[in-house]
């Protein structure tokens, strides 16, 4: 482990890696504070920058526009209660008040430092982490690869908003779906592609991806504007942002709470599915409930426990989704998925075999965590006030920027007309989805996952002579395959309680009436 | 009975599913293939059989709701902002026909400035700005800088 933190050292430490660490924390934040826009938006957007600097360097910008935009989501949670990435919705319950209270400069500084110390125990857990689980899945075959990404698949629609479970399904088929369009690569029979020689080679999954969130994200904002978004920085009801130190009985009433939700924010984030939004919503509920009486009843006004907590824990499961993701090349959330896209573009084929095959790409990587919570504390937070009059730029100019460069970007990669058609038409069909309330990130998990799933299912068929049996001939994959099954099943245990309650309220309404 | 959102989204996949099973069911196999357990016919079967199942099991769930739950209120839809957004999806094809034929800097210039204009932007400083000056940057740092090839226009050349 040792040679692999000083391999990844001397490749971060890098002047040209550390310069993408550097911009990509701060375009990553640039981003991650405009309403609306996530994480995904924002790496989607670099991906066509990335294609051009190598898979190392380009892992590293990515890595870091993912922790910035996290960090970016929080500014424009508290400062004006507009939360840009999902994961940063907990952090606006307290944020938010504690800007109106006048303490803005305060709020920022506690996301700050908790998201760095969050950002940081989750770095050196997956220093620990990775390798180990590197190691035992060096024994994952075909059949247990397949389960496994049923797994990742079931997951993220298991976790998926309350009632959306259905619908992130469908998304997830319909991901499953385009990844078969084009020329089978097992026996070389076109699939859906109608004649078109431009579909031979499948559909890129940069277009998926900038089409689905960069362009879906920018028009969903024009055809159902939010009235926060309206807001900007120089609204009377926008708090200045003041003084950002803390008092020493601050830090000591938040420091427990920092190192239990960094510690729960980095399990919850490994797990498939789960991420930075549960963990921070989960991190917020554990806090207010461990929180003696006193403290309590301040969570939701502005509790300094209450921002601390999300803050770190969401941070903390950004480095712990790409324990997965480096280890079985498994993505767990939407972000994650980009990046493997990302990685196979490159040529690289992550899980198990990018530890020993690749070992810069996996320990910079690892290694860049650390150095862009650095970044994002020294460099960032003083710049707070002048990154949050970003908060000001005209929403037109913004929204036809961002369909321009999510165009050109693809178009630079493919140098193809064809593609753009293409894209506009996804953009479409996400657009009518975004307003039907269907998750993207299944879709694009589906997308990534399905060309993986088709070749390891064939070859697990083979090794079976053609028998369905390598589901439970092994006990690793058997165990899988039932978590899996369970994961599936979750969601109906919901639905059976909702609809015995709904039945019995019905009763009680018919009685009383 | 009127189709409510909830409804119309599985019923759009349930039509997209079942046209996919179509064409899954005409996937041309090789004679190779003949007497294999797993073709490249064969997930595109599972996928939409899978697909079709749920798209069933959403349908019923809804159906079987509770009356007064299913009205949920749902969030209307702006004219103007509809039809802006219409005219954005124009705009990105007409920016994708004419890229090409009249090169990057043209019509980029006309994209960007068409775009604020529909997006309600009516300074003149801002559709100028933020439109002729910018794409001359881009250009100057892709093509001269970076050294990637823009295209020039086939019309010119």
């Amino acid at each position: 482990m040792f040679d692999g933190i000083m391999l990844g050292l001397s490749t971060v430490l890098d002047w040209n890696n550390l310069l993408y660490v550097i911009v990509g924390c701060f375009v990553g934040t640039f981003i991650g504070m405009l309403p609306g826009l996530g994480p995904i938006t924002a790496i989607a957007l670099m991906i066509p920058i990335t294609y051009s600097i190598g898979a190392d360097s380009g892992m590293i910008l990515m890595a870091g526009v993912y922790y910035g935009a996290i960090f970016g989501g929080s500014t424009s949670s508290i400062l004006i209660n507009a939360p840009g990435v999902a994961g940063t919705v907990a952090s606006s319950f307290d944020g938010y008040p504690l800007a109106k209270q006048g303490h803005a400069g305060k709020a920022l500084a506690i996301a700050a430092y908790s998201s760095f110390i969050g950002g940081t125990i989750g770095a050196i857990l997956l220093m620990v982490a990775a390798p180990l689980l590197a190691k035992v899945s060096l024994s994952f075959q075909s059949p247990d690869y397949v389960v496994l990404m049923f797994l990742g698949l079931t997951a993220i629609a298991a976790f998926s908003n309350k009632g959306q479970f259905l619908k992130a399904m469908m998304m997830t088929v319909f991901g499953l779906m385009l990844a078969t369009v084009g020329i089978d690569p097992s026996s070389g029979t076109e699939r859906f592609t109608f004649g078109q020689a431009d579909l031979l080679d499948g559909i890129s999954f940069l277009l998926v991806a900038m089409a689905t969130f960069a362009l879906a994200e920018a028009l969903i904002n024009v055809v159902r504007p939010e009235k926060k978004e309206v807001k900007s920085i120089n609204d009377s009801d926008t708090p200045q942002i003041g003084s950002t130190k803390l008092s020493k009985a601050e830090v000591k009433e938040m420091a427990p709470s920092v190192g239990r939700s960094s510690i729960l924010g980095f399990i919850v984030g490994v797990l498939p599915g789960a991420g930075a939004t549960i963990a921070s919503f989960m991190a917020y509920a554990t806090e207010r409930n461990l929180a003696p009486k006193a403290l309590k009843d301040k969570f939701g006004k502005g509790s300094l426990r209450g921002l601390a907590a999300p803050e770190s824990a969401n941070n903390a499961a950004c480095t712990g989704s790409f324990v997965p993701l480096l280890t079985l090349g498994i993505p767990g959330s939407g972000t994650t998925a980009i990046m493997l896209g990302a990685l196979i573009a490159y040529g690289i084929q992550p899980g198990p075999m990018l530890m020993e095959e690749n070992p810069s790409v996996f320990w910079a990587v690892i290694v860049s965590m650390y150095f862009g919570n650095i970044v994002l504390l020294i460099l960032n937070l003083p710049l707070i006030p002048y990154f949050a009059k970003v908060l000001a730029m005209p929403k037109s100019v913004l929204t036809i920027m961002i369909l321009f460069f999510s165009l050109i970007g693809v178009y630079l990669v493919s140098f193809n007309t064809f593609d753009l058609f293409m894209m506009v038409g996804f953009a479409l069909v996400a657009l009518v989805l975004r307003i039907l309330a269907f998750p993207m990130a299944p879709l694009l998990l589906g997308f990534i996952l399905g060309d993986m799933i088709e070749r390891n299912f064939r070859r697990s068929m083979m090794l079976s002579d053609g028998s369905l049996s390598f589901l439970w001939e092994r006990p690793l994959t058997l165990s899988i395959f039932v978590i899996s099954l369970l994961v599936l099943l979750f969601p109906l245990k919901d639905f059976i309680t909702q609809r015995r309650a709904d039945k019995a309220a019905l009763k009680a309404s018919q009685k009383h009436a | 009975m009127m189709l409510n959102r909830e409804l119309l989204g599985p019923s759009l996949f349930l039509a997209l599913f079942t046209l996919y099973a179509i064409v899954a069911w005409q996937i041309p196999l090789l004679p190779f293939e003949e007497y294999e357990m797993v073709t490249s016919a064969t997930l595109p079967k599972v996928y939409a059989g899978f697909g079709i199942l749920v798209c069933l099991l959403s349908i019923g769930a809804t159906l079987l709701k509770p009356q007064e739950q299913k009205e949920e209120p749902e969030q209307r839809l702006d004219k103007r902002d509809v039809l802006r957004t219409f005219g954005l999806l124009v705009l990105m094809v007409l920016y994708s026909t004419a890229l090409e034929p009249i090169g990057f800097l043209i019509s980029t210039s006309i994209f960007l400035l068409v775009g604020f204009f529909v997006m309600g932007e009516r300074r003149k400083k801002i559709l100028l700005l933020a439109s002729i000056p910018v794409v001359v940057v881009f250009w100057f740092l892709m093509t001269q800088i970076l050294g990637i090839y823009l295209v020039p226009g086939d019309l010119w050349s």
